[in-house]
C-alpha cells in the first residue's frame, strides 16, 4: 500500500530571497494515523512546508516550487482550490488571527460552509467538533471573550469539523502560557485516540509532545532534512547537529545531558520515563548553578507603597507594597491575568496607579520629569516592534542620545559599542522590522540600556523565541546585571527564574503572595504552587522524583 | 475580482478598518473647523477622508482597490455605529469612484505621485458634487461654493495624495508589504 | 421585535431609498414629521435603550445646529429682504431661515434612520444577508468580516504603542513637521501589524477551504418573507404622509 503522504524532491524558493532555496530536496513519507514531529531552527522553512502540504503553495506562492507532493496518491496541484482542506487541516501559531466570525458556532460553521455541507447536518458537525475540544458549552459565546488557550482549541475545533485525515499543528503553543499549553497538548492527546488522524507537529518547545510522536523530522538552516527517525536515536546519533542548529530538546533530556557526563543513549525524554529509571541517575548534582547573584539589599532604588490599580471597574492590582534595591535580579511570576504585566508597567512609571505612591531614589515618581525618569528606568515591551520609531537599527539605538543633543561623534562610538554587546553590529543599516524575533528583542534592550539605566524591566522577554535567541538574550541581561543594572522581568519560565533570578515575586489575583529567593519558593507546598499556576523547574522536579524513587528502591523489598 | 488574491482583500479590509477609525477621529476636528470657518472648515481637511483609497490603490495596484477600500471604510464606520449611517456608505462609494477614475485613466498602470494627487482631486470632485446636492450647498453664495470646491481639491491632492504616498512608502520600508505590488516595486529598486 | 427580525438587506435598502428621497425636500415640515415618526417607529417596533439612543443622538444635534447657523450666515442674499422672522431677539430673512431649518432637520431625520438601523441590526447578520440577498461577493464580504474583527485589537495596540513611544522619550510635538512625524511613527507600527495580521488571517481562512466561490452553503440562512415588505411600506407611507401634511400647510 502506498503511503498517505509522499513528499518527493520538494524544492522551494521565494522571489525575494535571492539565490537561496527555502526548502531544498525534501523527501519523506507519512502513513495514515502516524505522528511526526517537525523540528528545526527559526526560519528553516517549517511553516513554508505547511503551506505546501495544504495546497496553498504553489497557488499563492511568489516564487518557484518543484518536486511532488502526493496525498493519497494524488498531487496537491490536482486538487481544486479549497478541496484539500478536507484532507489537511492546519492550526496556526497566533490564536488571534485565525478567525473571521464573531461567535464560536459561526466560526466552526465557516469551514463547513466553504465545503458546501448542507445546513441540515451542520449543527451536528459543529457540536461534534466542539465536544472533541471540550468547548460545547461555549457554543454561543463571542470569540473575543475567549482566552488564548481557548482560542487555540476553537481553531482546532474548526479544523476537526472538516474531519481531515492529516492535522498539522504549526507551533500551536508558542503564544500560550505554560498552563494553557499543557491543556492544549492534553486535548490533542485525547483527540488522537478518538480520531486516529495523522499528525504533523511543528514546535520549538518539545515538552509534552514527545509522548505523542516518536518519530521526528529534523530540518537545518538550509531547509534540508538532516534526520528522519526516532527522537531517541536522533539524540544518540545527531547530538552535535541538534545543538548547532539550536533545536530545543525536552527539558528533562537537556538537563540530564548538561549535568551528567557520558552516554546519550537511553536518555529519558519525559518525566514519566525518568521516574521509571530514576535510580540510574545516582550521583547527579541536582543543584549546581553557583549563582553569585548575592542580594545585597543596601541601596533602596524603588519603593512602591500601597499601590492599587483599577481598570474597567476591576481591581487588577490590590494594595501592593514592594521595595527594590540596586543590584537585584528579580522575576515576577504568576498566572495569566494575575496582574504581573500591569504591576511592571506601574513600577516603570508608564501607568499611573489609582492609589498609593511610588518613590524612586526617595523622590515621588510624580515629581520626576519624564526625560530624567527614562534615564533611570527602561522597559522592554512584549512586542518590541511597538517601541521602534526609526528606520534603521543604528538610528534606533541612537535615538534617545540624539534627543539629548549628544555630539554625533560620541553617539557613533556609544551606539557601536552597544550594538556590539547586543550582537547586532552586522545589522546596523537594516530596518528594525526586518530583524528576527530574537534580534528585535535585543535591539529593544539596546535602546533601553544605552543611557546606562539603573533598572530594566522586561515583559516576557523570552516569549516565542528559539533556543539560541533565548540564550543570547539572557547572557546579555546577565552582562548588564554584572555592570550594575537591576533587572526585573515578568516571565512564565521557571527555568529562567531558577537559573538567573536572585529574588522572585509571585502575584496572584492582584496581590503579592510570595516574595523570596527562588530556592525558598520551590519549598512551598505543591498545592499552593498549583494554585498560583507555578510549575517547578525541571531540576527540582527531577531531584524530588529521584529522592522519592531512590528511597523507595533502597528500602528492602 | 477574479485576479485579486484573497490576502489582498483582507489586507485592504484591514487598512479600511484602521482608517475608518481615523476618519471618525477627524470628525470632531472637522466640526471644530466648521465652527471657526463655516462649512469650508470641513474642506480644509477633507482630503483625510480620501486617504485610504490612495493608500490601498498604491499598495495593491489592482482595479477596484480605491473604490472598494473607501466603501469598506464607510461600511466599517457605519458598523462602529457612530456615523451618519447608510448615507455615509453612499458618500464613501462616491468618493471611491472619484479616486478610482483617476487610476482608471492610466489603465491602473501608473502610480506616480501626480496620479496619486489626481486621485485625491478626483475624490474631491465627486464628493463635492454629491455634497452639493445632498447638503444643499445650492443655498450658499456662489463665490463661497467655489472657494469650498477649490479648497477641497487642494486638500485632496495634498492630504490624500501626498500624505497617503508618504505613509505607504514608510510602510514599504518596513518590509511588511513584500508580497504586495508596492513592496515588490521597492525591493526591485533596492536591488537595482 | 419586528425591527430586529427584519431582513437586514430590506432594512438597509429602504433606509437608503428614504435618505435619497429626503434630499429632494427643502421645507422644514416634512423632515420634522418624518423625524418624529421614525423615532416613534424605532421605539415601538424595536427594543432600544433610550439612554443609549440619546447619547448617540446628541452629536447629530450639535452638527445639525451648526448647520443651521452656518446656512443662515452664508446663504445667498434673499430676494425680498423685508420678509423676516424674529427669533430670540434676532431677525433673519424668512426664506433662508426656513431652508436652514429644513437642512438641519434633514440631518436629524437621516440620523434617526441610521440609529434605527444600527440599534436593531447585528453586523454579521447584515453582511450575511448582503451575500445572500444582494449577491455581494463572498470574497469581499468575508474579507470585511475578518477586517472588522481587528478593530478591538487595534484599539489595544494603539494604547500600547503610545506608552511604548513615551518610554522612548518622545515628547509632545509642537511644530507641524514634528506632529506629522509623530503621526507617522504611530501609524507605521499600527498599519504594519494590521497588515501582518490580515495576511495571517487570510491564510488561515484559505486553509479552511475558503475560495471566495459564490457556491457555498449557509449555517445561518436569511430569506425575505412577506412580513419584511411591511417595513418599506410603513416607511414610505410615513414619508408620504409627511409630504402631504406639509403640502396642506402650504410649505411646499
Amino acid at each position: 500500500m502506498k503511503a498517505f503522504i509522499q513528499v518527493d524532491q520538494l524544492r522551494l524558493r521565494f522571489d525575494n530571497q535571492f539565490k537561496k532555496d527555502t526548502l531544498s530536496n525534501l523527501s519523506f513519507e507519512l502513513n495514515h494515523g502516524e505522528s511526526l514531529l517537525l523540528l528545526g531552527p527559526s526560519g528553516c522553512g517549517k511553516s513554508t512546508l505547511t503551506f505546501c502540504l495544504n495546497g496553498l503553495y504553489p497557488r499563492e506562492l511568489d516564487g518557484e516550487m518543484d518536486g511532488n507532493i502526493l496525498i493519497n496518491g494524488k498531487r496537491t496541484t490536482e486538487f481544486l482550490p479549497g478541496e484539500l482542506s478536507q484532507q489537511v487541516g492546519v492550526v496556526f501559531q497566533d490564536p488571534e488571527t485565525q478567525f473571521c466570525m464573531l461567535t464560536i458556532e459561526d466560526e466552526v460553521a465557516f469551514g463547513l460552509e466553504n465545503r458546501c455541507i448542507p445546513q441540515a447536518i451542520m449543527g451536528d458537525k459543529i457540536d461534534y467538533a466542539l465536544e472533541l475540544v471540550g468547548m460545547l458549552s461555549l457554543k454561543k459565546a463571542a470569540v473575543t471573550s475567549l482566552s488564548g488557550g481557548q482560542k487555540q482549541k476553537l481553531a482546532l475545533a474548526c479544523i476537526l469539523a472538516l474531519e481531515p485525515s492529516l492535522l498539522i499543528l504549526d507551533e500551536p503553543t508558542a503564544n500560550l502560557d505554560p498552563i494553557a499549553a499543557k491543556d492544549l497538548i492534553q486535548t490533542i492527546h485525547q483527540l488522537q485516540e478518538k480520531t486516529n488522524c495523522s499528525l504533523i507537529i511543528i514546535e520549538h518547545q518539545l515538552d509534552g509532545w514527545t509522548a505523542l510522536a516518536e518519530r521526528c523530522l529534523l530540518l537545518n538552516h538550509d531547509g534540508e532534512i538532516f534526520y528522519d527517525g526516532l527522537m531517541r536515536h536522533a539524540i544518540r546519533d545527531k547530538f552535535s547537529e541538534l545543538e548547532t542548529q539550536g533545536i530545543w530538546l525536552p527539558k528533562v533530556t537537556q538537563f540530564l545531558l548538561n549535568h551528567v557526563d557520558g552516554t546519550t543513549a537511553n536518555i529519558p525524554l519525559t518525566i514519566d520515563e525518568f521516574s521509571k529509571q530514576a535510580n540510574l541517575w545516582e550521583g547527579t548534582n541536582w543543584q549546581q548553578n553557583e549563582k553569585q547573584l548575592g542580594t545585597k539589599k543596601e541601596k533602596l532604588f524603588l519603593e512602591a507603597t500601597n499601590i492599587s490599580w483599577k481598570a474597567n471597574k476591576k481591581e487588577i492590582i490590590q494594595n501592593i507594597s514592594l521595595k527594590f534595591y540596586e543590584g537585584e535580579f528579580i522575576a515576577i511570576v504568576g498566572a495569566n491575568g494575575s496582574g504581573k504585566t500591569s504591576l511592571s508597567r506601574i513600577l516603570a512609571g508608564i501607568q499611573k496607579p489609582t492609589a498609593g505612591t511610588i518613590h524612586m531614589k526617595d523622590k515621588p515618581m510624580k515629581t520626576w520629569k519624564e526625560s530624567y525618569l527614562r534615564d533611570e528606568i527602561g522597559y522592554v515591551f512584549q512586542n518590541p516592534e511597538h517601541q521602534f520609531v526609526t528606520n534603521t537599527v543604528f538610528d534606533e539605538a541612537a535615538f534617545s542620545l540624539r534627543i539629548k543633543g549628544m555630539d554625533e561623534h560620541d553617539i557613533h562610538k556609544k551606539v557601536a559599542s552597544i550594538l556590539n554587546t547586543c550582537g547586532l553590529s552586522s545589522s546596523k543599516q537594516q530596518h528594525p522590522y526586518s530583524l528576527s524575533q530574537g534580534q528585535k528583542r535585543r535591539l529593544s534592550v539596546a535602546t533601553m540600556i544605552i543611557n546606562n539605566q539603573h533598572m530594566l524591566l522586561l515583559d516576557e522577554p523570552t516569549f516565542g523565541q528559539d533556543a539560541h535567541s533565548n540564550v543570547q538574550l539572557m547572557e546579555l541581561l546577565q552582562t548588564r546585571f554584572y555592570h550594575g543594572t537591576s533587572i526585573v522581568m515578568v516571565t512564565h519560565d521557571m527555568e529562567l527564574v531558577n537559573q538567573y533570578a536572585s529574588r522572585v515575586i509571585v502575584i496572584n489575583e492582584g496581590k503579592v503572595v510570595s516574595d523570596c529567593s527562588p530556592a525558598d519558593l520551590w519549598q512551598v507546598s505543591a498545592e499552593q504552587l498549583t494554585q498560583w499556576q507555578i510549575d517547578l523547574p525541571i531540576s527540582i522536579q527531577l531531584e524530588k522524583i529521584y529522592e522519592k524513587e531512590a528511597n523507595y528502591v533502597s528500602t528492602p523489598s | 475580482m477574479r485576479n485579486w488574491r484573497f490576502k489582498e482583500i483582507v489586507v485592504m479590509a484591514a487598512l479600511s478598518v484602521v482608517f475608518a477609525v481615523v476618519y471618525l477621529a477627524f470628525l470632531p476636528a472637522g466640526k471644530l473647523l466648521v465652527g471657526l470657518f463655516g462649512p469650508i472648515g470641513y474642506d480644509l481637511i477633507f482630503g483625510i477622508w480620501f486617504i485610504v483609497s490612495i493608500i490601498a490603490a498604491y499598495i495593491i495596484r489592482k482595479p477596484g482597490a480605491a473604490f472598494l477600500s473607501e466603501t469598506i471604510a464607510a461600511m466599517v464606520e457605519v458598523m462602529i455605529g457612530n456615523a451618519t449611517g447608510p448615507m455615509l456608505l453612499i458618500a464613501g462609494m462616491i468618493q471611491g469612484i472619484g479616486a478610482e477614475a483617476a487610476f482608471a485613466a492610466t489603465k491602473w498602470k501608473n502610480y506616480a505621485t501626480w496620479v496619486l494627487m489626481a486621485a485625491g482631486v478626483g475624490s474631491a470632485i465627486t464628493s463635492f458634487t454629491y455634497g452639493y446636492f445632498m447638503s444643499g450647498y445650492a443655498v450658499l453664495s456662489t463665490n463661497y461654493v467655489i472657494a469650498m470646491f477649490i479648497t477641497r481639491m487642494v486638500s485632496g491632492a495634498l492630504i490624500a495624495g501626498l500624505l497617503g504616498k508618504a505613509l505607504s512608502d514608510g510602510l514599504a520600508q518596513t518590509g511588511v508589504l513584500s508580497s504586495f505590488a508596492l513592496g515588490k516595486a521597492h525591493q526591485k529598486r533596492n536591488a537595482a | 421585535m419586528f425591527l430586529h427580525r427584519l431582513n437586514p438587506s430590506i432594512k438597509a435598502i429602504t433606509i437608503a431609498l428614504i435618505v435619497v428621497l429626503l434630499a429632494f425636500i427643502f421645507d422644514p415640515i416634512t423632515p420634522f414629521i418624518f423625524l418624529i415618526g421614525t423615532i416613534a417607529i424605532t421605539f415601538i417596533f424595536g427594543n432600544v435603550e433610550w439612554k443609549k439612543y440619546i447619547l448617540y443622538f446628541i452629536p447629530f444635534s450639535i452638527l445639525s445646529f451648526g448647520m443651521l447657523w452656518t446656512t443662515i450666515a452664508f446663504s445667498t442674499p434673499s430676494n425680498n429682504p423685508n420678509d423676516v422672522i424674529t427669533l430670540l431677539g434676532m431677525t433673519f430673512p424668512r426664506a433662508s431661515f426656513l431652508t436652514a431649518l429644513a437642512l438641519s432637520l434633514r440631518i436629524l431625520s437621516v440620523a434617526a434612520l441610521s440609529l434605527l438601523f444600527i440599534f436593531t441590526t447585528n453586523v454579521v447578520d447584515f453582511i450575511l444577508s448582503l451575500i445572500q440577498q444582494l449577491k455581494l461577493p463572498p470574497k469581499i464580504a468575508y474579507g470585511v468580516l475578518a477586517g472588522y474583527r481587528f478593530l478591538p485589537m487595534m484599539k489595544d495596540e494603539l494604547v500600547i504603542i503610545h506608552q511604548a513611544h513615551r518610554i522612548r522619550g518622545i515628547n509632545t510635538a509642537h511644530t507641524i513637521k514634528d506632529k506629522w512625524h509623530q503621526y507617522k511613527r504611530f501609524a507605521i507600527p499600527l498599519l504594519a501589524s494590521a497588515i501582518r495580521k490580515a495576511e495571517r488571517t487570510a491564510i488561515a481562512m484559505e486553509s479552511k477551504g475558503f475560495t471566495g466561490d459564490k457556491n457555498r452553503t449557509f449555517y445561518r440562512h436569511f430569506s425575505i418573507v412577506k412580513r419584511d415588505w411591511l417595513f418599506p411600506f410603513m416607511m414610505l407611507l410615513l414619508f408620504s404622509l409627511a409630504v402631504l401634511t406639509s403640502l396642506k400647510l402650504g410649505y411646499i
